[in-house]
């Protein structure tokens, strides 16, 4: 019985659909060829309400609206509205607390955490028609079991911000961030990640992502004993901007964009990748991911293919300094283009950039973490 | 009978708002500290896991003395600053004391973060108070005082300043009801000014300095707020942990929870102990 009534829904809807892409096949040829998909695109979602969008401060109508503005263009009626993240353990804390949404964006550090969470489904690449032109490493590094959880966007590297005028690097090194010369004048970013694997890569661990506990504990002894040095653990940009654009700071673990920022304000600043040894910047991917039971999932697709745009990502590199997945866009900006390597494709992989990656045993992290900002 | 009815109805709103708002959520805070309920899908259970990890962990605890430690210093300064001023506005007999009181409770005018965040304008390195060291030539432009900002000191500092004006109210007010005619027995027995304040005034205004204390000290020692904003690297304290507990690198709202729920048990037996010193109507004697 049940499922004959699916059934009658199902052919209802699909006569209630024919109808409508008549009507807007009619109406397209007023219009021209852009009009007729769009309007078709727009009559053949069934899906209503406005598109729920998790995404991070800065990427929503606080100041990213180009990216997504050809998505609202098309989809007035479900324009999207936002929930914001600090990271990825707020968005999952959120999910488990009962939050709904449509999409969000982790980065790619944790596309199996979720791709195996059971939290999100693999997009249809079919739909989104800029697809074509993403970075094929990025695409690449979206996907797990050989489905497509994760498709790229914005882009950057965990590097290294100083003041030109002030410091003098010893050599292109992570241990720039703990030197005692410049007790006072460091800033840390609070994430326990990148924190440790760090110390790891400067300790000689094996696998900086997966250290062992005796790795772990070294590597979280030897942040403890370098804490006295830090000024500061920032965790949002406008928070480091306004310490290093004080002069509060003078060295930063930052992204490309703190880069931007604070040469725009006139400091002398450089953004070094470390190269000594086995160490390498850190490259991140951002990563829109399609929640399981989002009952928007057309308008979804629709909206990263906005964001997926050459447009929309130019706009991105002229304006907020990261990278786009989008290989057929190119900045304004010839000194971030060269900071960002966008002539590379494989700027965010070997051997320029260790691409994040997964953390098998990211609450162990935490918890170290946890332990070197008590201390 | 129309009495009988009309206390518990009259009661029956702020309870449920009592109910609601602080128990309840307490007991949901209670039932994930013992992991009955868990934020991430899969097995678990009633278990004393998450207390005993957080009673023998030496990071917490030390986390939590050093949050104390933090609060007593700024709820004993600020309560020492602000006795002669409640003292002044009080008992100086001068006209203006409202005006005055206004004065100091404006601040509150504004917005809690725009007050905070002033302070980074003032103690930063290239602030108002370095630039004026460079000005005077105390300081060199290349050696600024940079425990000013992000540190314990500021914090403290910070917290100072925003509870300073709650500090000098129950002061104020117990100064204030003062019975003015034990003051004028105490002279015509012959005892000094200093005399009648150390025997007559000050034990008289004890009420007002325990409750005094007690509003700056229990919500300084969970403050977050402040140390996230200007405590930087060593400003760190017990509430920021149990906030990145929450929602920072990884979720552990068990954790979290028991910190949460330690720090609700502090301060209730802080209550209860400060609660023999509050006696209202001392207080508010007339």
């Amino acid at each position: 019985m049940g499922s004959e009534q699916e059934g009658m829904e199902q052919r209802r809807f699909d006569r209630q659909t024919l109808l409508k892409l008549a009507a807007a096949g009619g109406a397209g040829l007023a219009v021209g060829r852009t009009g007729i998909a769009d309007a078709m695109w727009t009559a053949a979602t069934a899906e209503t309400g406005r598109l729920q969008v998790l995404d991070w401060a800065g990427y929503g109508n606080d100041g990213g609206q180009a990216m997504f503005a050809a998505y609202v263009k098309a989809h007035a009626a479900n324009k999207p509205q936002f929930t914001y993240m600090t990271n990825e353990a707020d968005a999952l804390a959120k999910f488990h607390a009962g939050l709904k949404v449509d999409l969000f964006r982790p980065y790619v550090g944790w596309v199996k955490y979720f791709a195996t969470s059971g939290l999100v489904q693999p997009w249809d690449t079919s739909k989104i028609s800029n697809f074509k032109h993403l970075n094929p490493f990025m695409v690449k590094a979206g996907q797990y079991g050989g489905k497509q959880y994760g498709i790229p966007a914005d882009w950057g590297f965990d590097a290294i911000l100083y003041r030109t005028d002030k410091v003098k690097p010893k050599s292109n090194s992570w241990s720039l961030l703990y030197d005692e010369r410049y007790k006072g004048k460091i800033a840390w970013f609070d994430d326990p990640v990148e924190n440790l694997t760090i110390a790891g890569m400067i300790l000689g661990a094996k696998d900086p992502w997966n250290q062992t506990d005796a790795e772990l504990d070294k590597s979280k002894k030897f942040l403890i004993s370098k804490k006295h040095l830090v000024r500061t653990i920032w965790s949002s940009e406008t928070d480091l901007w306004q310490v290093f654009g004080s002069g509060d700071v003078w060295i930063a673990l930052a992204w490309p964009n703190d880069w931007v920022q604070m040469k725009k304000k006139g400091l002398p600043v450089v953004y070094m990748h470390p190269k000594v040894g086995r160490q390498k910047p850190i490259a991140w991917i951002g990563m829109f991911m399609l929640l399981d039971g989002s009952t928007r999932p057309d308008l979804a697709h629709a909206y990263v293919d906005a964001w997926s745009s050459a447009k929309s990502a130019k706009w991105l590199e002229d304006n907020y300094g990261y990278g786009e997945a989008n290989t057929v866009a190119k900045p304004s900006s010839s000194d971030l283009l060269k900071v960002l390597q966008l002539s590379n494709p494989h700027a965010v992989g070997l051997p320029n950039a260790y691409t994040d990656r997964d953390v098998p045993r990211r609450a162990v992290y935490a918890h170290a973490w946890d332990e070197v900002k008590a201390s | 009978m129309r009495q009988r009815l009309l206390t518990p109805s009259l009661l029956g709103l702020p309870l449920a708002w009592l109910g609601v708002f602080f128990f309840a959520p307490i007991v949901i805070v209670a039932i994930y500290s013992f992991n009955v309920w868990s934020l991430f899908p899969g097995p678990h259970g009633f278990t004393f896991a998450g207390w005993r990890s957080v009673l023998h962990s030496h990071v917490y605890l030390h986390l939590f003395w050093k949050s104390v430690q933090m609060s007593l210093i700024v709820s004993v300064i600020i309560v020492v600053l602000a006795y002669p001023l409640a003292y002044y506005l009080a008992l100086s007999g001068t006209k203006r004391k409202y005006i005055l009181l206004l004065l100091l409770i404006a601040p509150f005018l504004t917005s809690y973060l725009l007050r905070v965040l002033a302070w980074k304008v003032i103690l930063g390195d290239s602030g108002v108070i370095n630039t004026f060291l460079f000005w005077t030539g105390l300081r060199s432009p290349d050696h600024p005082i940079s425990q000013l900002l992000y540190s314990r000191f500021a914090v403290m500092l910070v917290l100072g300043y925003i509870w300073l004006p709650f500090v000098a109210l129950p002061i104020f007010v117990t100064l204030e009801t003062l019975d003015r005619r034990l003051l004028e027995a105490a002279s015509d027995l012959g005892a000094s000014r200093l005399r009648a304040f150390l025997r007559v005034t000050l034990p008289l205004s004890l009420p007002g300095v325990a409750a005094a204390f007690f509003f700056v000290f229990v919500p300084t020692l969970g403050e977050f707020v402040t140390p996230s904003l200007v405590g930087g690297a060593s400003g760190y304290m017990y509430g920021n942990q149990i906030v990145d507990l929450f929602n920072t690198g990884f979720p552990d709202w068990e954790t979290g929870s028991v910190l949460a729920l330690f720090l609700i048990v502090v301060v209730g037996v802080l209550t209860v102990v400060f609660s023999r010193f509050l006696q209202p109507q001392q207080v508010t004697a007339e």
